[in-house]
């Protein structure tokens, strides 16, 4: 069984009017859904589970298909009651971890990413890019990325499955784990969360980044802008922003935003290093979205992790598949079969 | 005086109140550029690219922001192409422009709702059902509504200038038969205007008294003519507006001559003069000396084929036929 | 975007008077003292206190059934508004218009539209006034998920977008056009996305979050004063009572009137004001006391307001009613 959380409310929000952002509507989520259920049940039998949202994108996405294939596909809902909200995301997670899962399809940015990482512990995630500022998930077509989910459904010795560990953030508020974030944390010197997105740099006072790319935009390429930090590399970058600047640079925050932020202070960050907050109050922004308050009362600290989720590569786990002959026809009347490359005679 | 068209008497008044009110806007399908499809508005784009504004296909949106646009002060003068589009967009003229300032109570404060909207009536270039109707029926029956309906070029420049100088909303019907006919209008420059409700009586007569609209009324005046040579003395009566409706004038052509002919081209039930002939029967039933009757035009759609068209179209016979039907009585 | 505390106090203020002002209307209804037809915004304070924050004085309004706290905030008088609903001559529309058609233009606010729909291309003409004069204003129409399906939607969309008026587009989707749930009504249940079909972001927000609402509006008021041209806010909120007062309202389930009512945006913003120490329990319970005192005057202005007369239903249907209007 494999699960896809689709997140309704991504790439809809204030930045396609403060910045350039492209409208993500619902009905290209659905057809990513659709994408994704007609890849897998072509080739397979396994149950899909689909969270439910308000807009119910699985049951337009399979009354589709019905309608293209006259063909009912092997998916439903996860069993839970929504309440229409980021917390519905987590608790899919959580729902599908516990029904054992081989993989999970996110369908969002890097704030859906962000929370069902809090609850799918060792799921392998494969994250469909349809948010604003993505840096965590792929540009990846639908379809593909059902291949790629089935090959972790039918994958039991690991042997195609290619992923990898990522990189988190662990939030501390007053010595407990308030939250974590898979690519940024923002303190801002907002004082709530409203639109949620961040696209003021003048509001940012200091900054932590599990990956810093100039070919990336949001947080992640104030960082990105001076210094490049990959994946792979046990590193993270932490930033104080403001005045006096030690430096300026050019960002791209925002889809067609490019603005100046002034770095007073960078240094990397080593996996397991704990660092202080300095800002008194405002609001912490955690992969793009304003999300925890603090006050001048409360104590934040930030830590860099290695204990992200893991994260599904594709091109590395579809070729290793078709190394292993994953997409070929097994009974096939001619030609021989041959460490899973098929051999014709050159007469046919 | 000298003698110039009807669009051109239309082209001028729009002309002279843009001028006069910087706050004048024409708006419609193909107004600007083109001229409007019966180039009525030629030129005045090139004169005043501000105030002449091409719209896409969206009566209810034209309309709308028309609308918005009086409520805020400005006298915009929007254009539908034909008078049959009125019920695409009849929310505005019927349940909003013509009831605004009642349900809220406005009174002189201001020009609420006063837009006039212009549009082409009328049967005879062979453009069928859809496209050749006359409205005037449709929309007499909305209370705050003003209603225009010029056959000549001097009446519909005039009563243009008025709709647009007022203060409350107006259906302003052109015929389109009758952009091309003639007629003597004064000086550009002799400011002038014509006032609603107040009905002109285009030809004397003692016998009969015919009440005609737009195109009948030169209809009329030809028959009347031919029945002079029969001895017959017709009186012709343009009420140039509907509504407000200049019943006096017509009351005292009737009490002089004792029978009543309306002719409106448009369909027979709900024909805005029956009102005129409602009117008679009820205020002036005494001066009625026989049965009123009505040429009017069938209680059909219009036909596209010529011959169809024509016979569906009051003609100037039927018009004789109705004076003698009404004098037989 | 920065709010002083005086701000965020007059922001209470506003939300608590509208609450307070409907449920006023929901009580005197009930016992009979409300003719035709109410609907009461209860629920959704949040986007009319927000919305009319950012508005200026000559900024062009136009709210919709729901929106009698449009009105009040725009300073029409809860006694004029009260006293319309009550079908007083002493009301704004002196008795004629009712709770459908109050409006009062000499402070740029249209009142609802009983058409819905219409008033969605009507504001443009509003935004178009305001270009054409070069004053720097803006039009905004509040509707809701049901009137978005209307024609004059897409036409006014369309127009504002080509026309590049300074149009504001707010819907506040609470789900339910009377009974009809949105899945029942759009394939494409996602309003917003509606703005890229005629190139006007379309943006998404929670409508019952105060904050929300004004950082929305402050940009989309930014942009269309600069000249940027319109945009589509489509705000997510939910109404408590019926579509309107005597509704049973027997299409909603408790379970999910119970969430949203746990949602409710003044207790959202009560809870933030004392968590920030902006404002002390007694500071908020004195203000709830102020607009309950407040209400009453206006309910005793419009139990004591007289009728209109025979002179009044005759009268403003042309401007000087020269003409036949007869009795």
């Amino acid at each position: 069984m494999i699960g896809i959380i689709a997140n309704p409310s991504s790439g809809k929000d204030i930045r396609r009017l403060v910045a350039n952002a492209t409208c993500f509507d619902n009905m290209e989520k659905v057809n990513i859904i659709q994408r994704i259920l007609i890849a897998f049940h072509k080739l397979s039998d396994a149950r899909i589970l689909v969270m439910d949202d308000a807009y119910g994108m699985l049951e337009k996405a399979a009354e589709n298909i019905r309608r293209l294939t006259h063909e009912s596909v092997n998916a439903g809902l996860i069993p839970f009651r929504p309440v229409f909200d980021q917390t519905d995301s987590t608790k899919a997670a959580r729902m599908l971890r516990e029904l054992g899962a081989k993989c999970i399809i996110v369908i969002g940015g890097d704030g859906t990413n962000r929370v069902v990482a809090k609850a799918c512990g060792d799921v392998p995630l494969i994250p469909l890019s349809t948010g604003t500022n993505n840096v965590f998930p792929y540009m990846m077509e639908g379809t593909v990325a059902g291949l790629a989910a089935l090959v972790a459904e039918t994958d039991d010795g690991g042997e195609m499955l290619k992923t990898r560990r990522c990189k988190r953030l662990n939030i501390y508020k007053n010595g407990d784990l308030a939250d974590i974030a898979l690519i940024d944390v923002c303190a801002t010197s907002d004082m709530f969360a409203a639109s949620r997105a961040v696209w003021n740099v003048e509001s940012i006072r200091e900054l932590f980044v599990t990956v810093a790319k100039p070919d990336s935009i949001g947080m992640s390429a104030i960082g990105g802008s001076f210094r490049t930090i990959r994946e792979h590399e046990p590193l993270g970058l932490y930033i104080r922003c403001g005045e006096p600047a030690a430096f300026a640079t050019n960002v791209a925050i925002g889809p067609g935003l490019i603005r100046p932020v002034g770095i007073k202070y960078s240094r990397t960050m080593a996996i397991g290093d704990r660092i202080s907050l300095e800002t008194g109050a405002g609001m912490l922004a955690l992969d793009g979205e304003r999300e925890v308050e603090f006050l001048p009362k409360d104590r934040i600290e930030i830590e860099l992790t290695r204990d992200g989720p893991l994260v599904v590569d594709i091109p590395a786990t579809l070729s290793c598949a078709a190394d292993r002959g994953f997409f070929l026809i097994h009974n096939t009347p001619q030609g021989e079969t041959k460490g899973g490359i098929c051999i014709h005679d050159s007469d046919e | 005086m000298r003698e110039i068209t009807m669009a051109e008497a239309i082209r001028e008044a729009l002309d002279e109140e843009i001028a006069r009110n910087p706050e004048v806007v024409v708006l419609g399908e193909d107004v600007g550029l083109f001229g409007g499809c019966f180039g009525v508005t030629a030129g005045l784009y090139e004169k005043y690219p501000n105030n002449v504004l091409d719209t896409m296909i969206a009566e209810t949106g034209i309309l709308g922001l028309s609308l918005g646009a009086a409520y805020a002060g400005m006298k915009p003068v929007p254009e539908l192409m034909f008078s049959d589009f009125l019920t695409v967009c009849a929310d505005y003229v019927v349940n909003q422009a013509s009831k605004n300032r009642y349900m809220t109570g406005m009174q002189t404060g201001g020009q609420s709702a006063a837009m006039v909207v212009r549009c082409p009536n009328g049967a005879g270039v062979r453009a069928a059902a859809q496209h050749s109707q006359c409205m005037e029926g449709f929309v007499l029956n909305a209370p705050g509504l003003k209603i225009a309906c010029p056959s000549t070029p001097y009446d519909a420049k005039g009563l243009l200038k008025y709709a647009i100088r007022g203060n409350d909303p107006v259906i302003f019907f052109e015929h389109k038969m009758l952009y091309g006919v003639k007629g003597p209008v004064p000086d550009p420059g002799e400011d002038y205007v014509v006032p609603f409700a107040s009905a002109d009586i285009k030809r004397v007569g003692t016998d009969v008294t015919v009440v005609a609209t737009q195109a009948m009324v030169h209809k009329a005046l030809s028959a009347a003519a031919k029945l002079e040579e029969e001895g017959i003395s017709v009186e012709v009566v343009d009420p140039r507006s509907l509504k407000p409706l200049d019943k006096n004038t017509i009351f005292g052509s009737l009490r002089k001559t004792g029978r009543l002919v309306v002719v409106n081209e448009a369909y027979r039930t709900g024909n805005a003069l029956n009102e005129v002939v409602t009117l008679c029967a009820e205020e002036c039933f005494d001066a009625l000396r026989g049965p009123v009757v009505r040429v009017t035009g069938p209680d059909t759609p219009i036909p596209f084929s010529p011959v169809l068209e024509d016979m569906w179209i009051v003609q100037e016979s039927d018009i004789i036929k109705g004076v003698l039907k009404a004098l037989d009585a | 975007m920065t709010l002083t505390n005086n701000d965020l106090r007059k922001l209470l203020e506003d939300m608590i008077y509208i609450r307070t002002f409907e449920d006023r209307l929901r009580i005197n209804f009930a016992a009979g003292a409300i003719p035709g037809f109410v609907h009461l915004g209860i629920g959704q304070e949040a986007i009319m206190a927000g919305i009319c924050f950012n508005l200026q004085d000559d900024d062009t309004i136009g709210a919709s059934h729901r929106e009698h706290g449009v009105l009040l905030c725009r300073g029409i008088g809860g006694d004029k508004l009260m006293a319309e609903l009550y079908g007083k001559r002493t009301g704004i529309c002196k008795g004629k218009g009712g709770s459908m058609h109050a409006g009062d233009l000499e402070k740029s606010t249209l009142g609802c539209n009983g058409i819905l729909g219409s008033a969605q291309t009507i504001i443009n003409g509003f935004s178009f006034a305001h270009k054409f004069r070069k004053d720097g204003k803006l039009a905004v129409t509040v509707f809701g998920d049901g009137a978005s399906n209307r024609g004059e939607f897409h036409e006014g969309l369309n127009f504002a977008s080509i026309w590049n008026l300074p149009t504001i587009y707010f819907i506040c989707n609470n789900g339910y056009a009377i009974s009809v749930p949105k899945s029942k009504q759009n394939k494409v249940d996602d309003l917003s996305a509606r703005g890229a079909a005629y190139g006007v972001p379309g943006i998404q927000i929670d409508g019952n979050d105060i904050f929300a609402v004004l950082e929305a509006t402050e940009e989309a008021f930014k942009r269309a004063r600069a000249g940027g041209g319109p945009t589509l806010i489509e705000a997510k909120t939910y109404r408590w009572r019926g579509h309107f007062e005597g509704d049973p309202d027997i299409y909603r389930d408790q379970e999910e009137k119970d969430f949203w009512m746990a949602k409710c945006p003044i207790r959202r913003f009560e809870k933030y004001l004392l968590d920030h120490e902006v404002m002390t329990q007694a500071e908020i319970d004195g203000i709830w006391k102020s607009a309950s005192d407040r209400v009453d005057g206006h309910q005793k202005f419009a139990e004591e307001s007289p009728w209109p007369d025979r002179d009044d239903l005759l009268r403003d249907v042309y401007y000087c009613d020269e003409g036949s209007v007869q009795a």
